[in-house]
């Protein structure tokens, strides 16, 4: 049956009439709706993403002395002098960074003495160590007195109620339906352009990845969960990777197919195991131990595939482990507000980089090592705040740069052809040239998908993707695949003040920064604007181990949307749920005061 | 979070990276995408180095190169094919300068915006300034001697013919062995550098009216030799007294010598330069072969001889005929083009005041008439100066003729060289009438 339908396509495919007249047709009408679409579809994603304005939320409040009332717009709350503290208190006694009030997803509040000055007392006691606060308790900071009311159930649920949900103006399925119509079409073209070496892999693995899609939004949608942007941009990257690996390797399409399972099966246990924050912060330390585990064995049994030693093969299945530290170094990273005052945290944190980096550099991963100081350095200031940590680690980094240049002569040649890859375009040069000639090849609108020659040369579909999708697809879709990692990154930041956890917010933009990095690193060193280095495009560039760590670190990002109902990482309030005794105690003292 | 929040300005950094970067690439790939995509070792359009689609026509329309699928068909005429070989280039792209090594992109008929993709697979049209009439005749004028003929439109730059010889036949190509000398694969008219004769008694004359103010009064005078420090300066005959007029008409060395000497070797090399003799001139990007003018000591033999176009002195062929175009045109060069499509700007650039121009034009009608006989040129309204430069080596000197018609209808520029032909206006001259006739007709 199977075999009968697959000889079916097969020779509609191959036909000569179809050949010489339809596929013609097909190549000139995909050439530029394909480019429409995917433009169409980002821009409703980017547009849903950022469009909205951030809706205030209120959490609890803090009652002065002379009445007023101060709102707790965050879960995590600065209190102090300084301008950028979110409690922002005038008082010469006060500490610029004076006390964090934090509540828990339980609405559990807690407080603590952030290294100020003058002290903090709770209910008249010395504040040592973190201590609970409960509506009515009084807090005094540097002689000021503050009286702490919660949000009630009531008001939250009321609050929650009221916020807008996405998804309303710009509706995600028909976004869908387009992103639908790309992978029909990119696959019809794909078949046409293959001719009589049609591969049935790719007719089946491009009807499956509909499904896929379609299966992912109706479980969104039963977990009463509408946002469904990152996922569908994420999916429409990780179709234009298809589209490469259908053109360059159709014989590992299936294997895509497994790993983009595998990539949201870990996008889920994710997000879903971000939901608590408290477990997740106990397991920080496990995590990142597991992430030097995994690279430890890697040094030590791992076989050199085209230059780097970061394969690690287990019977048939070969893997690059560095590609999952990732997942690992962002939780390393990540830390809730009140630790990023604690400067062990930090140091611990630089050690486990630094030791990240150096095993990445003895593999000669240059490449990743270089995305995971990138994000070393995102983490360091978004924990640290301060340009001389940064400054410090880039001088530190450029000095291993030096010594591992001076060390290792062919990394120095790399150096040498970099931005000189037209006068040296059958060495130092080879890939960059090959890469721009197919890219102006393309121009905006691509040679068709499938029709491209690229696919000729050596690491085309990875390192040199961005020069193939030009090629094939044209620099539109290029442009495209960048700006699709480009939203997600501004969705992360714009997202970052309204996290539940700074934890959340950084390791969400930790995740983005690696993403990014990685493009940088790929589009500008295969176009020789920056030296040429083996880093995938994150979704775009065939290979396992990027696309289902690419889809794993989309989890953080989904543990710092809090748009209302939007993300299945978040926990929805409590709905119809009868307000308790205790509710109406809080509600009444709310009023009061 | 509010502290949080300001921190993630760190991404905004590497989102404006990615910004800057992209920037950067759209604006290398609109101005070199066709260089790129014309790139030797892009499987998209070559295949083991040669071009695998494009069509080549000349200014009517005749075919001249049809690449189709990597499989070359040239022109159906054998002359034809022989006298644009230089311009349209062989199949396995030894000539350097040639359309299908130089305008890769345009065969390909790429654009930014859809790159080199067609409908059909076809490639594009590159049409060629030239006349493929025009160059059989010039070939056949040439009759198997070395050498180069080009004519051009002073006012546009077009050029409508331009060859180069030896050649030889790109659809039977001949075995040429590795230590040949002929120079086949050379095209004489932008890769080469002769040495000019009294051709460059032109540019030495431009530089006297400009810079003595008596010129034209003068009475010269010319025993045959003129003596510089030990050495002598030869004429063929003794001249006599004379005007400038005659000086130029007459092809005096003597006078030429003087003039030299007078002027200065900073003030010849300054002119040399100024008319674009000395360095690259540039057809359609494509550099010429250098030109060469040496600053002898003032008062040397070495200077009286670089006056008369001997000594060091070398000139390019196309740069030559860009400087008598300017003479043609007022003063104003116009840029050389052999692309139809790339005359979107008519690019000219004033080398010489227009005064000068007519003065230098009076004078070569005058070598026309008084000298090379406007019998010899019937129906043209002619104004031109021949060159028997000497080479030495027991060898016969290079015959020149150069200059242009004073004609609204036809306003043609035109430089005829051959190697070892003899003398100027005998040789070169004729090959010019016969190319000249066939241009007007």
């Amino acid at each position: 049956m199977l075999n009968g339908i697959s000889d079916f396509i097969t020779d509609i495919f191959a036909s000569e009439t179809f050949l010489s007249d339809a596929s013609r047709y097909i190549t000139f009408a995909t050439r530029f709706i394909l480019p429409l679409l995917a433009v169409l579809i980002l821009w409703r994603c980017t547009r849903s993403l950022l469009a909205g304005k951030h809706e205030r939320e209120v959490w609890g409040y803090l009652s002065l002395p002379n009445g007023a009332k101060i709102e707790l717009t965050n879960w995590e709350n600065i209190i102090g002098r300084a301008a950028s503290s979110d409690v922002v208190m005038e008082y010469p006694t006060i500490s610029r960074s004076h006390a964090a009030l934090i509540r828990n997803a339980q609405g559990e509040w807690t407080l603590f003495d952030i290294g100020s000055k003058l002290g903090v007392i709770h209910n008249g006691k010395d504040v040592k160590s973190p201590v609970r606060v409960r509506t009515g308790d009084i807090i005094e900071l540097g002689g000021v007195e503050l009286v702490f009311v919660k949000a009630s159930a009531g008001q939250e649920r009321e609050q929650a109620m009221g916020r807008s949900r996405p998804g309303r103006e710009i509706r995600p399925g028909t976004t869908l339906v387009l992103l639908t119509e790309f992978i029909l079409f990119l696959g019809l073209q794909l078949c046409t352009s293959a001719g009589d070496n049609l591969d049935i892999s790719v007719p089946i693995v491009f009807a499956a990845l509909i499904i896929m899609i379609w299966v992912c939004y109706m479980i969104t949608r039963a977990l009463d969960r509408v946002g469904f942007e990152i996922e569908t941009i994420a999916f429409l990257l990780t179709a234009i990777g298809f589209g490469v690996c259908a053109s360059s390797d159709p014989d590992a399409l299936f294997k895509e197919f497994f790993c983009l399972i595998a990539g949201l099966l870990g996008f889920w246990i994710l997000g879903t195991f971000l939901r608590d924050l408290d477990r997740a912060i106990k397991m920080r330390w496990p995590i990142a131990a597991a992430g030097l585990l995994l690279l430890a064995v890697n040094l030590v049994t791992a076989e050199s595939i085209f230059g780097a030693r970061n394969w690690l093969s287990i019977g048939s299945i070969s893997f690059q482990p560095s590609e999952f530290v990732k997942v690992c170094f962002v939780f390393a990273g990540a830390a809730t507000l009140d630790r990023l005052f604690a400067r062990r945290n930090l140091v611990l944190f630089v050690a486990f980089a630094a030791v990240c980096v150096g095993c990445l550099a003895m593999m000669s991963d240059f490449g990743t090592a270089a995305v995971f100081f990138a994000a070393y350095l995102v983490i360091a200031f978004m924990r640290s705040g301060s340009f001389a940590t940064v400054l410090l680690s880039a001088a530190g980094a450029a000095f291993a740069v030096f010594i591992v240049i001076t060390a290792r002569p062919y990394i120095a040649d790399r150096f040498s052809t970099w931005g000189h890859a037209w006068d040296f375009p059958n060495d130092g040069g080879y890939q960059q040239t090959r890469t721009m000639a197919s890219a102006a090849s393309g121009g905006l609108f691509g040679l068709g998908a499938g029709k491209g020659w690229l696919k000729n040369i050596f690491a085309a579909d990875t390192d040199m993707v961005f020069g193939f999708v030009c090629e094939e697809l044209g620099l539109i879709m290029g442009i495209v695949t960048i700006c699709g990692i480009v939203a997600l990154a501004l969705f992360a930041v714009k997202s970052a003040g309204s996290a539940r956890s700074s934890f959340y917010a950084i390791a969400s933009c930790a995740a983005v920064s690696i993403l990014l990095f990685q493009v940088i690193l790929n589009v500008f060193g295969s176009l020789d604007i920056l030296p040429f280095t083996g880093v995938t495009f994150p979704f775009v560039s065939k290979g396992g181990s990027s696309l289902i760590t690419c889809w794993c670190l989309l989890g953080f990002l989904k543990a710092a949307d809090t748009r209302q109902n939007a993300s299945f990482a978040i926990r929805l309030p409590k709905q119809r749920q009868r307000p308790t005794r205790r509710d109406e105690i809080s509600r009444e003292e709310a009023e009061e005061d | 979070m509010k502290k949080v929040k300001r921190r993630t300005i760190s991404v905004l950094v590497l989102i404006a990276v990615i910004a800057a970067g992209l920037g950067l690439y759209i604006v290398r790939f609109a101005i070199h995408g066709d260089d790129w995509a014309g790139f030797v070792s892009n499987g998209n359009a070559f295949s083991g180095g040669r071009l695998q689609e494009g069509r080549i026509v000349d200014r009517n329309g005749v075919t001249l190169l049809d690449i189709s699928g990597g499989s070359y068909s040239y022109a159906e005429d054998e002359t034809v094919r022989r006298a644009t070989l230089h311009a349209v280039g062989d199949r396995d792209g030894n000539i350097g300068t040639s359309a299908i090594k130089m305008f890769a992109s345009e065969l390909l008929g790429y654009n930014p915006i859809t790159g080199i993709y067609s409908f059909d697979g076809d490639g594009g049209t590159l049409q060629l300034t030239i006349d493929s009439e025009l160059n059989a005749v010039a070939y056949n004028a040439l009759a198997g001697r070395s050498g180069t003929v080009a004519v051009a439109d002073y006012t546009t730059g077009e050029i409508l013919c331009m060859v180069s010889t030896p050649s030889f036949d790109p659809e039977n190509p001949p075995e040429i062995s590795a230590d040949d000398t002929s120079g086949v694969y050379l095209n004489r008219f932008l890769s080469s550098s002769f040495t000019p004769g009294s051709i460059y008694k032109l540019v030495t004359l431009a530089a006297a009216i400009e810079n003595i103010s008596d010129l034209f009064e003068r009475d010269f005078n010319c025993s045959g030799t003129m003596q510089v420090g030990s050495d002598n300066i030869v004429c063929t005959r003794a001249h006599g007294e004379m005007k400038i007029e005659d000086a130029l008409a007459m092809s005096c060395n003597c006078v030429f010598a003087q003039l030299a000497l007078e002027l200065g070797s900073a003030t010849m090399a300054e002119y040399a330069a100024e008319y674009g003799l000395t360095g690259s001139v540039y057809v359609d990007g494509i550099g010429t072969a250098a030109g060469r003018y040496d600053e002898a000591a003032d008062g040397s033999i070495d200077l009286a001889w670089s006056g008369v176009g001997q000594y060091n002195d070398l000139v390019n062929p196309a740069a030559m005929l860009r400087f008598v175009s300017a003479i043609a045109n007022s003063g104003r060069a116009v840029e050389l083009t052999q692309v139809d499509s790339f005359r979107i700007f008519n690019n000219s650039e004033r080398v010489m005041r227009s005064s000068t121009a007519e003065r230098i034009s009076q004078m070569m009608d005058y070598c026309v008439s008084y000298t090379y006989g406007e019998e010899n040129f019937p129906g043209l309204q002619l104004r031109a100066k021949s060159g028997t430069a000497e080479v030495g080596g027991g060898k016969d000197p290079n015959a020149w003729f150069v200059g242009f018609l004073d004609d609204e209808e036809h306003p043609l520029a035109f430089v005829v060289l051959i190697e070892n032909g003899g003398w100027g206006s005998a040789a070169a001259g004729s090959v010019a009438n016969q190319v000249l006739q066939a241009a007007v007709d």
